[in-house]
């Protein structure tokens, strides 16, 4: 099940604003970005604010959480 | 005759006396009403910032205090002018209070919202790029998120400015008016929304 969500621990510098999905079976970034943006065309802008866990466009994990810009 | 001769020296001698007590009691009153006065004027700027109805009362309290000072009711003026000085400490300290509940929701909002608006400029600015908007996302209402993003840090830098000239009171009231801002884009635009239950994932697009 896809599924995002923010982080907040509570204390005034350590709330994060940043949306996270995490990738389920049949997700791409594609389809991801579809689902985001509207436009599929955009998923490099996924690929781009998670280049620290993803080094390949075409390869995502069940499980990753990625950071939707 | 005689008898109203003595009544005559009664009278004065009462008069002089009531004269006597009321003029002994202008010199302390006439302190008491100065020392009121440099109490609430050494503080009603910074205070006033914070508290400005129980600043507002103390000037009212003592122009009513003057009053009756230049009426000659010392004794009055006197009391008053006592309390009043007590008074003008109690709203010092409440003026602390404030200052301290402030910096706390100052902290909170200055920590939260530079973040909440980058998050949302940065979805607006790959949206305008996208050809078609997400599902429930209508072209009018990005627009609106487009505006309300735009008065939103307009209004944040005013806010800064405010906490750096030490209108704190000011500025946490801008604050708050961004993040009404700021959440209502963020909601538009499916993003989640701090302190709100998690916002649920946008329909697969189909």
């Amino acid at each position: 099940m896809a599924n995002d969500e923010t982080k907040e621990s509570g204390g005034s510098g350590q709330y994060d604003a940043t949306q996270y999905h995490e990738v389920v079976k049949g997700d791409t970034l594609w389809k991801i970005a579809e689902r985001y943006y509207g436009d599929g065309n955009l998923y490099t802008n996924i690929f781009e604010a998670n280049r620290d866990i993803l080094n390949n466009p075409d390869a995502i994990k069940v499980g990753q959480k990625l950071r939707i810009p | 005759m005689k008898k109203n001769l003595v009544c005559l020296v009664i009278a004065l001698f009462v008069g002089t006396m009531m004269l006597a007590a009321c003029s002994s009691d202008k010199g302390p009153a006439e302190v008491a009403v100065k020392a009121a006065e440099e109490a609430i004027n050494g503080v009603k700027t910074e205070v006033g910032k914070l508290v400005p109805d129980q600043v507002k009362s103390l000037e009212d309290t003592l122009a009513a205090v003057k009053e009756k000072f230049g009426k000659g009711e010392y004794k009055a003026a006197l009391a008053e002018a006592q309390t009043l000085t007590g008074k003008a400490k109690e709203v010092i300290e409440a003026a602390k209070a404030k200052k301290e509940e402030l910096n706390k929701t100052w902290t909170e909002l200055s920590g939260q919202l530079p973040k909440m608006v980058e998050a949302v400029q940065s979805r607006v600015d790959i949206l305008s790029k996208s050809k078609k908007l997400p599902a429930n996302l209508t072209t009018e209402k990005f627009e609106e998120v487009k505006t309300g993003l735009a008065a939103a840090k307009e209004e944040w830098t005013k806010a800064l400015d405010g906490f750096k000239e030490g209108n704190i009171g000011e500025a946490v009231a801008t604050a708050t008016s961004v993040k009404e801002k700021a959440v209502m884009a963020m909601e538009a635009l499916g993003l989640p929304v701090p302190g709100a239950p998690e916002a649920p994932a946008p329909a697969p697009a189909k």
